[in-house]
């Protein structure tokens, strides 16, 4: 196929909430009545995800990830805009599409409580007219790469949040879609459960270039999985590109702790003000943050060099949490 | 794209799925068939009495009662044991589990029917039929190879509909998620009312039952057709055999309600 996998273009998704009526009486006049509040859970998202990318969708609670995905998969009818995945328009060819998309809720599992995984597996292989060859091979990698010969005969509401994560996982991927979304699907997990999940995340994208849109509040996800994100606030993407980028853009400041012989002085003060700020001096050990757009870490060493001897340098990333939450508050935010 | 039969054959394969887990546990299952076979009991012991009080309703002798009523009764069960899965619409769609449903290549209105499947229903089937058989001990029906041939369409024609009747109040929800009580007490009131011979109603609730929701069609006049009764209310004879055209028309109507109600489908935020 040609273009891209995901496409979504100025998607807009509005939410008339109306007031809740009690009774019989109130169930009537709610049918005809059509007033109330809009909002706009999402205002204006466009992108474009190519065949075997795996993009991070992040952004705050109720930033709107959720109803982006739901209107991707065709689970709701965008108020406006168009969205274009696999090849098909989600609302109008929703049963095709969900032949090529696999799903994961982790607020809300997607198999069936009262049954055992192995039957909801069973079921879904006919719900997806998987062949029988290709649902054992799927099977067994998933048996394996997931660990779930423990719990395959347990009702899935007997199953504890990791068990079902993964045997939801194990479902999505049943009838080989080429596009899988997870919307949070390490939320609440531990951090051994995380780490599964992930490796087996980054292990078949690489075998099978299954094409990953993923939404997450676990950053280390993000970082261990995805080259690329896009961030999406109030319902508008405020970024869409490389990971690294969006340090240099909006994280600025890397720190570098340098460690002297001997105590500099405070002379060592004379540093700052070169772009450069010091922030922490404790004896021979001054920690220094510049602004990558303006100063390197060979200038800095070249002026530390000034005021002593450096035997060890360490560098530090910013954390990109904190890049991240400096890019929801905005440059001039008065947020503390 | 899955072609009808497909989805059937599929849906039918999932039904097994979970039947094969209820029986799974047989002493349960057991308990279940044999309360609901002991409830429906005691409901055909007071219908019995109840005809018995009742025997006169203008010109129709208890047994064509019964009869009228045996039908609507096998047909309602029928339909509610196959749409139990219905009842959960509301709050499947107000807890926002009706995402599940639209993630899949399968039809939702098929999903939805066979998502709870259970035999407990079946006491309730038995008990239509087993009120059709009384009538039919009572009645001396001429029978003729055409009427014989015609009871499993009158039979079919009337699960059709109240499965339609059923999809129609789960339609609704998506809508509004109220309680929908008040439009339950409809479709359970409406299909009572579908066992009694329509005459004995004014003329408006007669034109409900035949022309907004067509019960009469499914039961009252099949039934004279049957009975080889005349019409006390003069309408022509081609009535008698207008339920499977009438019924598949509200079908229709009803199918494209359901699109739409998917359309309005809103999810839940998280
Ligand atoms: N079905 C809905 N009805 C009303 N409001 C909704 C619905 N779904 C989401 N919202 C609202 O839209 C906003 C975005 O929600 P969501 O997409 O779930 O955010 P996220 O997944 O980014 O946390 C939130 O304010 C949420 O309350
Ligand atoms: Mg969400």
């Amino acid at each position: 196929m040609d273009g891209p996998m995901i496409e979504a273009r100025n998607l807009e998704k509005r939410f008339t909430v109306r007031r809740h009526r009690e009774g019989a009486f109130g169930a009537m006049r709610s049918l005809v009545d059509r007033g109330g509040n809009e909002v706009s859970a999402v205002k204006d998202v466009s992108f474009s995800i190519n065949r075997g990318e795996m993009v991070g969708y992040i952004g705050p609670n109720g930033a709107g990830k959720s109803t982006t995905i739901k209107m991707l998969t065709g689970i709701l009818v965008p108020s406006s805009g168009e969205a274009t995945v696999a090849g098909f328009t989600p609302r109008e060819s929703r049963k095709q599409l969900a032949q090529q998309i696999g799903v994961v809720f982790g607020q809300r599992t997607q198999l069936w409580w009262d049954l055992a995984l192995a039957d909801s597996l069973e079921l879904l292989r006919h719900m997806y007219r998987v062949p029988e060859k290709r649902f054992r091979e799927n099977l067994n990698r998933a048996r394996e790469l997931l660990v779930l010969d423990d719990f395959m005969h347990t009702p899935v509401r007997q199953l504890s949040l990791g068990q079902r994560m993964r045997g939801d996982l194990a479902a999505a991927l049943l009838h080989d879609p080429k596009i899988l979304y997870l919307d949070e699907p390490t939320i609440g997990l531990d951090i051994v459960a995380k780490a599964r999940i992930r490796e087996f995340l980054a292990a078949l994208n690489r075998e099978t270039h299954v094409t990953v849109l993923l939404t997450t509040h676990d950053l280390a996800d993000i970082e261990q999985l995805c080259r690329r994100i896009i961030v999406i606030d109030r319902g508008q993407v405020v970024y869409d590109g490389e990971l690294g980028a969006l340090r240099n853009r909006f994280g600025g400041k890397r720190h570098v702790i340098l460690d002297f012989d001997q105590d500099p002085g405070d002379a060592i003060s004379t540093l700052a003000g070169n772009n450069l700020e010091i922030v922490d001096h404790n004896g021979p050990r001054v920690r220094v943050a510049f602004d990558r757009e303006t100063t390197s870490t060979p200038r800095v060493l070249a002026l530390a060099s000034h005021h002593g001897t450096v035997r060890d340098v360490s560098i530090e990333e910013p954390a990109i949490e904190d890049v991240i939450r400096q890019m929801y508050e905005g440059p001039d935010s008065q947020h503390p | 794209m899955l072609t009808l039969r497909q989805e059937c054959r599929i849906a039918i394969r999932i039904a097994g799925i979970r039947l094969r887990g209820q029986i799974a546990y047989p002493a349960s299952f057991w308990m279940q068939i044999f309360s609901s076979f002991v409830i429906h009991a005691a409901e055909i012991l007071a219908l019995l009495a109840m005809f018995n009080r009742f025997n006169d309703m203008g010109e129709w002798t208890l047994g064509e009662v019964a009869f009228l009523h045996g039908i609507s009764m096998t047909a309602f069960s029928i339909g509610d044991t196959i749409a139990v899965g219905l009842d959960s619409v509301p709050s499947q769609i107000r807890e926002g589990e009706f995402d599940r449903v639209l993630i899949r290549p399968l039809s939702s209105w098929i999903q939805t029917l066979v998502s709870e499947v259970s035999l407990r229903h079946l006491g309730q089937c038995a008990q239509g039929v087993v009120i059709l058989g009384f009538a039919l001990s009572w009645t001396d029906i001429q029978w003729t190879l055409q009427k014989a041939l015609f009871m499993p369409v009158i039979i079919a024609t009337g699960v059709a509909l109240f499965i339609a009747l059923f999809t129609l109040v789960a339609i609704l929800s998506f809508w509004t998620v109220n309680s929908i009580e008040v439009v339950n007490a409809f479709t359970y009131g409406g299909s009572d009312l579908a066992q009694f011979p329509l005459h004995i109603f004014d003329r408006w609730m007669r034109n409900l039952f035949l022309f907004v929701i067509p019960g009469g069609f499914t039961a009252y006049y099949p039934a004279l057709y049957i009975l080889g009764k005349d019409d006390p209310l003069g309408m022509t004879d081609t009535f008698r055999f207008l339920g499977p055209l009438v019924t598949a028309g509200f079908c229709l109507v009803v199918a494209w309600g359901w699109n739409q109600g998917i359309r309005h489908y809103r999810s839940t935020g998280s």
